[in-house]
Formats: structure tokens, sequence, C-alpha cells
């Protein structure tokens, strides 16, 4: 299973892919910002995990072209981000993001999201 | 008129007042350093002489209110959030810095086990094995400590942002009274901070309440189907 991460913190990056190897997800593909993220999209990805604040394009709106796209409309969108007010979250799930870490976060909690989202990935 | 009104009309009459003394001031030490001057004003110069003063301290009164506006309240409170925001980066950085070292002292301390388990006549390796596992723990929660760089680099660009803000602000004061400050030293910066690029919200603290909170609305709110 191939997961994009995106994130304009070359240090968050890698805590997210170093997070994902040791919970067994070794194939990563990594992106700066949205329109990075866009452009490296393809089929082959199984699950997308995004920060919100980035600059060129930022988390949201990169999930709302992603969910107007054929290939990506149904894959998972994880948001990991600082952004943690009540408005943001639900403009967040507006954009169409199927869940949401907040940071700082811990590998458990990444697991446990990654776990509720991929039998619909899977699907 | 309301007691705040009433603060700042005395406020801005003092101040007017003030420029319209030192202007007395500078009339009367030149007056008094030159030879005495012919008298030139009569008493039906005076109305004139009264109404162009009146006309000046207005033009002050102006000045004054612009540059209020200029440094309204709502500055002074973003400054003041900018400056608990400084504070929490030092506390962010020291709470990761704590973090760090505590995870390097039992990580050696496991080094050291596994080196007594490797200098015993017969090895237990199963015990070895579960040290491994510990120590890989351990090296995942220092890197994991590390996420303190992306919200405190965030903190940092609010504080920048905010800077800059008064920086433009200042200026624009500085211009209400000298319209030449832009052919001076004083400029205004260019690379000022991308404002997509961070959350003015963004901190360390109480991680677990505010991913609650997220999952509790995403609980609540039906979530988009994947």
């Amino acid at each position: 299973m191939k997961f994009l991460v995106v994130d304009d913190s070359a240090t968050m990056r890698r805590i997210v892919i170093n997070s994902l190897q040791r919970i067994g997800y070794n194939d990563t593909v990594e992106a700066g910002d949205g329109q990075e993220a866009l452009a490296k999209f393809d089929s082959s990805i199984a699950f997308v995990i995004t920060d919100w604040n980035m600059p060129n394009m930022s988390g949201t709106e990169f999930t709302k072209v992603l969910r107007s796209r054929d290939d990506g409309r149904s894959v998972p969108v994880l948001m990991v981000t600082a952004r943690s007010v009540k408005e943001d979250i639900l403009t967040a799930m507006e954009a169409g993001v199927n869940n949401y870490i907040v940071k700082p976060f811990t590998p458990q909690v990444l697991k446990e999201k990654i776990d509720a989202l991929l039998p619909a990935a899977a699907a | 008129m309301s007691s705040s009104r009433a603060h700042e009309v005395l406020y801005e009459s003092e101040a007017a007042l003030r420029l319209v003394d030192q202007e007395l001031s500078g009339m009367h030490d030149a007056r008094d350093a030159a030879p005495p001057p012919a008298p030139t004003i009569s008493l039906s110069d005076l109305p004139n002489i009264l109404e162009q003063a009146n006309a000046q301290i207005l033009n002050v009164l102006a000045r004054l209110r612009e540059s209020r506006a200029a440094l309204q309240t709502t500055a002074l409170e973003r400054l003041q959030t900018t400056h608990e925001k400084i504070r929490e980066v030092t506390s962010a950085t020291e709470d990761a810095a704590i973090n760090i070292m505590d995870a390097c002292d039992r990580a050696t301390q496991m080094v050291d086990e596994l080196d007594t388990i490797d200098q015993a006549e017969t090895p237990d390796r199963e015990k070895a094995t579960g040290i491994r596992a510990n120590l890989r723990d351990e090296l995942f929660l220092m890197m994991g400590a590390l996420q303190f760089q992306d919200i405190t680099s965030q903190q940092l660009a609010h504080a920048s942002s905010v800077l800059v803000d008064m920086e433009q602000r200042l200026l624009d004061v500085a211009r209400l009274f000298d319209h030449n400050v832009d052919a001076g030293r004083i400029t205004l910066r260019k690379d000022a901070v991308d404002e997509a690029t961070f959350d003015p919200n963004a901190t360390t603290r109480n991680a677990e309440g505010r991913q609650a909170l997220a999952d509790e609305i995403f609980t609540a709110v039906k979530a988009p189907a994947a």
C-alpha cells in the first residue's frame, strides 16, 4: 500500500514516514505542498496524509481538488495539522478530509486513524 | 459624553497644548536671543492670529487621531499574544530537549544491559530481544519529540508576521509627520512571512484535549465516506 505524505516541514515528513515504517508501511511518496502532491498523485496512491498550512496550496485546497478528480474521489485523506479549533476541523471535513490528527501526535494515534480508514481503503 | 471619550479629548487636548507650548517656547527663546523686534502686531490683527492658531491646533489634533488609529488596540493585543507565543517556544524547546535527554539516558542504560548480556557465559538472548525492542521504542520517542520543531517554527513565523505588521503601522505613523520618511534609512521589509504557511494558534500544549475535540467533532458530524 502506497502512502502520499504531504507537509512543508521536512522534519514532519520524516517523522510521519518513520511512524508509517514502524507500523509496517514502507511504500511512501513525499510532497512539500498541495501543488506538488497533486502532481505526484496517481492511482497507485492508496492513502494520503496531509498537513494544512503549506505554501502554494494548502491541505484543504489540495483535498478539494483531489476530490474533484476521478482517481482521487475515494482515496482516504488523513489531515495531520496544528490547527485544532472547531471551525478549522469542520472546514477540513467540508473539504473532504476523512479523519483528523492534531500535532503533536503519538504513533498510536496515527495507527488508530489509519486502521480506522483502512477497511474503506481496501474496499 | 462618555468617560472614555472625555479621557480621549483630554489626552488630545493635552498633546495639542504641549505642541503649542513647545512652539511658543521656541518663539520666546528666539525673541530673547534676538534684539527686541519692532511692535508690528496690532490688536486688530489678534482675531486673525487666533484663527490661524486654532487651525494649527485642529490640524495637530487630526494628525493625533490618525496616529492613534494606526496604533489601535488590536495591534497591542497582537503584540501581547506574540510575547506569549515566544515564551511558549522557549518552554516547548526545553520540554523537547528534556524528553530527548531522558530517552538518551534510558537508551544508554539499555546498551549497557546488552553489553552485560553479551559478556555472560550463556547470554540470555530472549532478554536481549526484549531490551532491543525497548531501545527501538526509546529511539522512536526521541524522533517524535522533534515534532516541536514544526510547531515552534509556526509560532515564530506568526511572531515575525506581527513584527512586520507593527513595522508597517509605525511607518504609517512616521509618514503622518514626515512625508520624506521613505527617503531616509527607514524602509519596510519586503520578505514578509507567507500567512498561509503557519497557524497563528499553533501550540504544543494540551495535544490530548485538542485531539479529543477533533475526534468528538468527527464522530458527531458524519465524516465523508472514503
